[in-house]
Order: C-alpha cells, then sequence, then structure tokens
C-alpha cells in the first residue's frame, strides 16, 4: 500500500490518494483495500461506514471521482461523503478573489452605460444620470453619483449601499428598488440603504451599519 | 495628412449641420483646404445651408457603391477657390446602403488631399451614427444648453470614448441664450463642461441671422460683426492650434442704466 493511506479520525475515516502516486495506481489499491476491508467489516460491526477521500494537491477529475464511486458502490455499507483537496482551480481562486475583495472604481459611468462588476465596489468616479453602476457585492460611495446604483446584483440582499447617493436617481439592492426623489424619508449624504428582515428598502445611518451587516466587517486580508 | 473630424450630438437640432458647414467655411477663411462630408443620407441638407444643393450630380452613396469616381462627386465652393468642397448624401437611400467601411475607405481617400475633413453626422446612435464615426480621427460634441441635448451628448461622449480615437472628444455649446443663462434657467457653461468632462472647444450664442442666412445658402461665417459668426472663427482657430480666449458672452449684455446708477452708489 504505498498510494493510498486509510486514516481513522474522531470524525471519522479518511483515504487519503498520494498525489505523487499514478491515478491507474491508485484505483488498483483502493480495490483491494475495499475488498479487504468488507471481509474485516463483517467481523466487527454492520453498520455503515462513511469515507473521506484527501488528494492533497491533486484536483480530480469528474470521470476520476466517478470511478472511485464506482468502485465503492460494489460495497452498499461503504460510503463517499466528501472529496476533498489542498487546492484549487485558478479560475475558482480568482472568482473568489473578485468575490471577496474591494474593488476601487473610478472613470465616469455614462448615460447609457451600464457598469458590471463583482464583489464589493469603492466608487470614487463620477456616474451620470442615466448611468448604472451595478455589482455583485456592495458599494460604497466616494464619488459624485447621479445615476442608478444597484448593489447585490442579482440576489444578494446582505449587500449594503454606503455613501452619498442623495441625488441619484434610484437605488436598487437584489430586487428592491427605490426611487431617491420620492423617498419619504430624507436621503442624506449619511444615510445607508440595506435590505431589511421584511425584504423591504429600508434606511439608517452610515455608523449602524457594523450593527446591521456585522459579516461585511469579519474580513481578514484580501480573501 | 489631413485630420478626419466627425460632428455628432446624438439628439437632433441642436446645430451639427449648421456648425459644419460655418467651421468648413472658417477653416478655408483661414486658408485649410476642407472636405465637408454629408452622413445624413435620406435628409442632406448640408448642401442646402452651404447654397451648393442645385449643383449635386453624384453622392456620397453612388461613390461608394462605384457608380461614380469620389473626383467626380465632390462638389467645389467657388466662394473660397479650392478651399472648401462637399460630398453630398444621398436622398434616395437609406442610412443602411452605406457600410462602415466603405465610409472609412472614403475618408482614407480624402486625407491627404485635405487639411480637413468635417463629417456630419446624422442624429441618433444607430447605423448612421456608426457610419459616422467609422472614418473620423476625433469628434466634435454638439449640445445646447438644454438638459435633454446635454444628456444625450452624455450618451454618445460614453459611444466615442469607447472607440479609443487618437484625440478624446471636444465640446461645442451652441445656442446659447444669454438671457436665460445669465438669469440661471438653463445650465450655464462650466455646468455642462464640467459635468460631461471634456475639453469645451468653444461656445456659440443664439443668432437669428444664422437661421436667416442659412435660408439664403451663405453660412453665418462670412459675416464680419457677429457673435455666432466670431464663436465659429474662434473655434476654427483653436482647431488650427492657436490659444483663443473664450468670448466673453456676459459682457455682451450691458446691464440698463438703472442697475449701472445703482453700482455706483454701492461702491461709496
Amino acid at each position: 500500500m504505498k498510494s493510498i493511506v486509510l486514516k481513522g479520525h474522531n470524525d471519522g475515516y479518511e483515504i487519503s490518494l498520494k498525489d505523487s502516486a499514478s491515478f491507474t495506481d491508485i484505483l488498483k489499491e483502493l480495490k483491494l483495500l475495499f475488498a479487504d476491508l468488507s471481509v474485516k467489516q463483517t467481523f466487527n460491526q454492520q453498520e455503515s461506514v462513511a469515507f473521506e477521500i484527501t488528494t492533497g494537491t491533486r484536483l480530480l477529475l469528474a470521470e476520476q471521482r466517478k470511478a472511485i464511486e464506482a468502485i465503492v458502490s460494489a460495497y452498499p455499507q461503504f460510503t463517499i461523503y466528501k472529496f476533498s483537496a489542498d487546492v484549487i482551480l485558478t479560475s475558482q481562486a480568482r472568482e473568489i478573489l473578485q468575490q471577496k475583495s474591494l474593488h476601487l472604481e473610478g472613470g465616469i459611468i455614462r448615460n447609457g452605460q451600464v457598469k458590471e462588476l463583482t464583489g464589493d465596489v469603492l466608487f470614487i468616479g463620477t456616474l451620470h444620470q442615466g448611468g448604472m453602476l451595478r455589482t455583485t457585492g456592495s458599494i460604497f460611495l466616494l464619488g459624485n453619483c447621479e445615476g442608478i446604483l444597484q448593489a447585490g446584483y442579482p440576489n444578494d440582499s446582505a449587500a449594503v449601499i454606503v455613501g452619498d447617493f442623495h441625488r441619484a436617481q434610484q437605488i436598487r439592492i437584489s430586487d428592491a428598488i427605490a426611487i431617491i426623489a420620492q423617498e419619504k424619508q430624507a436621503v442624506t449624504a449619511e444615510t445607508a440603504a440595506y435590505v431589511n428582515d421584511l425584504h423591504v428598502l429600508d434606511y439608517t445611518k452610515r455608523e449602524q451599519v457594523k450593527q446591521i451587516r456585522p459579516k461585511l466587517f469579519a474580513r481578514t486580508g484580501g480573501l | 495628412m489631413g485630420k478626419a473630424i466627425v460632428i455628432t450630438s446624438g439628439k437632433g437640432g441642436v446645430g451639427k449641420t449648421t456648425t459644419s458647414a460655418n467651421l468648413g467655411t472658417a477653416l478655408a477663411l483661414q486658408g485649410k483646404k476642407v472636405c465637408l462630408l454629408d452622413l445624413d443620407i435620406g435628409l442632406r441638407n448640408l448642401d442646402v445651408i452651404l447654397g451648393l444643393d442645385n449643383r449635386i450630380i453624384y453622392d456620397i452613396v453612388d461613390v461608394a457603391n462605384g457608380r461614380a469616381k469620389l473626383q467626380q462627386a465632390l462638389i467645389k465652393d467657388k466662394r473660397f477657390e479650392n478651399k472648401l468642397f462637399l460630398l453630398p448624401a444621398a436622398q434616395n437611400a437609406e442610412k443602411t446602403d452605406l457600410t462602415p467601411e466603405q465610409v472609412k475607405k472614403i475618408v482614407l481617400e480624402l486625407k491627404p488631399d485635405f487639411d480637413f475633413v468635417l463629417i456630419d453626422c446624422p442624429a441618433g446612435i444607430e447605423q448612421g451614427f456608426v457610419n459616422a464615426v467609422a472614418g473620423a480621427d476625433t469628434a466634435i460634441v454638439v449640445s445646447t444648453p438644454e438638459i435633454s441635448a446635454v444628456r444625450d451628448a452624455d450618451r454618445v461622449i460614453g459611444l466615442l470614448e469607447q472607440r479609443n480615437f487618437k484625440e478624446v472628444p471636444q465640446l461645442i455649446i451652441n445656442r446659447i441664450r444669454l438671457n436665460l443663462m445669465n438669469d440661471g434657467q438653463t445650465m450655464d457653461i462650466d455646468e455642462i463642461t464640467r459635468h460631461l468632462s471634456i475639453k469645451l472647444l468653444g461656445i456659440i450664442v443664439d443668432d437669428d441671422q444664422v437661421i436667416s442666412t442659412s435660408n439664403h445658402g451663405e453660412p453665418i461665417v462670412l459675416q464680419e460683426n457677429n457673435q455666432a459668426a466670431q464663436g465659429y472663427r474662434n473655434i476654427a482657430r483653436r482647431l488650427l492650434g492657436e490659444t483663443v480666449p473664450l468670448m466673453n458672452i456676459e459682457q455682451a449684455e450691458k446691464p440698463g442704466l438703472f442697475l449701472r446708477m445703482r453700482s455706483w452708489f454701492k461702491k461709496k
């Protein structure tokens, strides 16, 4: 048994596949291991056992996972509850980075233009009337906003809009929309917008954001 | 090699054609060789403003489709010996009869022979606009102090900025009505320029004579003592690289006698 190692933890069993071994060797050894285990297990107990498969710095393809699952499925008492690796695809990493980091956005968004971003945005540019700034996360404003701000696009109602948006035409968070000129409550430069528990766009003071959305602040570094 | 400038605005009726005609004439008066390109296919009128309408034989669509040579279709304005030419738009054609590539080819063919190729863009941002901007090196955006014109200018500047011209677009604020602007009834020049965030090339005051001279097929620039004409001449000089200060239009309207008398007392 060189390519795979069976370990027992407090919270279950783990089979770690060595990332330096060839996949054909791993499959061979897995077959032997499970055949062996099924014989031994009948002497011990009858409950089913779930395994976590860890792959180190190797990423399994969908077919490779299926091949492993096929071996295990021959034994009804054994299941795999999780595949995990120490690594992720760079594309995934980039996506996470996009989602989690705060993007600085400057420049002018003109009438008819839609600027689409992912993650949280610190906007220091100018948003003209008829222009739209749209992001999946929250929007923090330092710039001049006279257009439409859309945070939490398409459906993240945890997003907030903080900063001076009192001259904006509309603000949207998730699927909630407010037309600023029609708002009963006066929107000032110190107002922050969020979606409340009743799923209605609501306003609060800028300094209250920390109480309303503590998760926004639970961030360490870039990731 | 000349410079191709598209004159555009988004909104109709702000004075693109009048600006094209007058700027072309002003540049010709400065001794530059200018070709005006009318791309408002179907609704041509640059030729009318210049008084050249009865001399049209071939038009831009004829040239694009190879029915006529470029030199055959160019109309020379005899008032400015060999300085001002017009390539007229077609009337019995549609904007879709031209492709951006065809326009680009014509502009490229014209550029070596002229100092300036001014392209008169139709209103709107569809095919006609795309055709007009295709061959241009830079753009002049015309707006009036009305909010709707400024909003459309903003939209057009956004589209122009995506094209990465060699030179950034510049702004002309046209048809300024002094009494409204001084009263704060319309946006003022600073406000418009700041809002659109592009360089101001010049301002033109609204003047009845602009319309009346156009009706006679004679651009206003040819009038010597006219504020609008001065505005166009200043713009032409700025295009040629001169530094010309902005006309002080507030001075144009002198306060009445009573106000002037009151200000004497205020000082003391």
